[in-house]
């Protein structure tokens, strides 16, 4: 590298300026540091997991959901979150997510992917079949009961209100009467 | 604006971790594969990508088992060592909210502010050479929000406010529940504020200084060897100048022909 006279006079130059920084320890604004929520959609809605039914806010830009955190106005949590309530963003955004239907065949020991329509007819073949061979018209006492003993149902802490209401309806018309939920096992 | 101060009432901590995600989530931090240890504390010692840790210690006082909980985070402290040994301008800044706030982009990784730090908080990157530690959510408070560990807190152990209205309370508390604020140092103030349980000092914590101050080092680097280094900078500019004013600018000499 040529370096010349001239050059070398501003390196220096440089060297001296920047070294004049940074001695001591002022306060000053900190660089504009950009809320990541800024100008985002505020949507509200309830935590899925526990009955407690903590306010969340979800941030929405352009249909995606880039940030959740607690509402503090909401009366019931003020803005409080539990860890599981706190990371209500990843199951939105997740990599680690399924995409597609995977699908292990009885006695098979690798898993398959498969598409959603054979899933979703495979599963109600089975259900049909399953309660077709276990269903009782009459109890030990000759008495009309219609029930479906062979199939037991679990219901997930993720389901909101609605979606157990319309699982349990389906629940019951076939007549099943397991129907337990996963938080009081 | 405003000073303000996070005040963690040690007393009131489930130890539920929910400031934990809440600080991953709003700084969009990944998890960590952690390995469990004995202790119900995960991950086992903040890093890169953990700002805040809640810290679980066992204690034996008077035959009683006390398990403390303790939200631990950087101390935001009033004189940062951290600031004061970094050597890259505006990759610590302290801001007139009393947040101590880093800026990885001017961050040049030399790890000053790391053995700077009297509470041991900044952590390194050693794949991307650079720090991070807790920002007091600088880009929350500034918008009027609290910090997102303060906000997530179910049980009301982390209370966020102005520096005053916050010393207030936290000696009220600690009178009230029979202990006492950590760390309670005139000397030595800090924008983070502990009342810790009565019978529990901060000396039987885990990753506590009961005595913080800036290290001699630092204070000996910056405030006498900086100074002299840069008096000699300007001694040696200024004798080049004055150089120049007498011996006037270099000649080129002519070549003589033939002549060594």
């Amino acid at each position: 590298m040529d370096i010349t006279r001239r050059g070398f006079l501003k390196i220096a130059g440089g060297t001296l300026a920047a070294a004049g920084f940074g001695t001591g320890v002022g306060i000053k604004p900190a660089f504009a540091m950009p809320r990541k929520i800024q100008y985002a959609q505020e949507v509200p809605t309830i935590c899925p997991y526990c009955g407690v039914g903590c306010g969340i806010i979800a941030h929405v830009r352009n249909g995606k959901v880039i940030n959740t955190e607690g509402d503090p106005d909401h009366p019931i949590s003020k803005g409080a979150l539990c860890p599981k309530g706190g990371s209500l963003y990843q199951i939105a955004n997740n990599d680690k997510r399924n995409k597609k239907v995977l699908y292990r065949a009885p006695g098979a020991d690798a898993w398959k992917e498969v598409e959603w329509d054979w899933a979703l007819e495979k599963i109600t073949a089975n259900l049909k079949k399953t309660r077709d061979e276990g269903f009782k018209l009459t109890n030990a006492n000759g008495e009309v009961v219609n029930r479906c003993e062979s199939i037991a149902a679990i219901g997930g802490a993720a389901l909101d209100n609605e979606e157990v209401y319309a699982l349990t309806k389906m629940n019951r018309a076939l007549g099943l009467v397991y129907v337990e939920h996963q938080a009081r096992i | 604006m405003a000073e303000f101060i996070k005040l963690i009432d040690v007393t009131k901590c489930t130890g539920c971790r929910g400031c934990q995600v809440a600080c991953k989530q709003w700084n969009g931090l990944p998890a960590e594969q952690t390995r469990f240890f004995g202790s119900l504390q995960n991950p086992k010692d903040l890093s890169y990508d953990t700002w805040t840790l809640i810290r679980f210690d066992e204690l034996e006082k008077d035959g009683q088992l006390k398990w403390v909980m303790r939200h631990d985070a950087c101390m935001h402290c009033d004189w940062p060592a951290c600031a004061k040994a970094c050597p890259s301008p505006g990759a610590l800044t302290k801001t007139e909210e009393g947040a101590v706030v880093h800026n990885t982009k001017y961050c040049i990784g030399c790890k000053a502010c790391i053995a700077a730090c009297p509470f041991d908080i900044p952590r390194n990157n050693p794949e991307l050479e650079k720090m991070a530690k807790c920002t007091l959510c600088y880009d929350r408070i500034t918008e009027g929000k609290q910090p997102a560990c303060v906000t997530a807190c179910p049980t009301g152990c982390l209370t966020f406010g102005t520096k005053d209205e916050m010393i207030e309370k936290a000696h009220k508390r600690a009178e009230k529940v029979g202990g006492t604020v950590y760390p309670n140092n005139p000397k030595y103030e800090t924008h983070v504020l502990y009342v810790l349980p009565a019978g529990v000092g901060a000396s039987d914590l885990q990753h506590t200084n009961p005595n913080p101050s800036m290290p001699l080092s630092v204070l000996l680097w910056k405030n006498l060897f900086k100074p002299f280094t840069l008096i000699g900078i300007g001694a040696v500019a200024g004798g080049a100048f004055l150089h120049y004013l007498t011996k006037g600018p270099h000649k080129v000499h002519e070549k003589k022909e033939g002549g060594e």
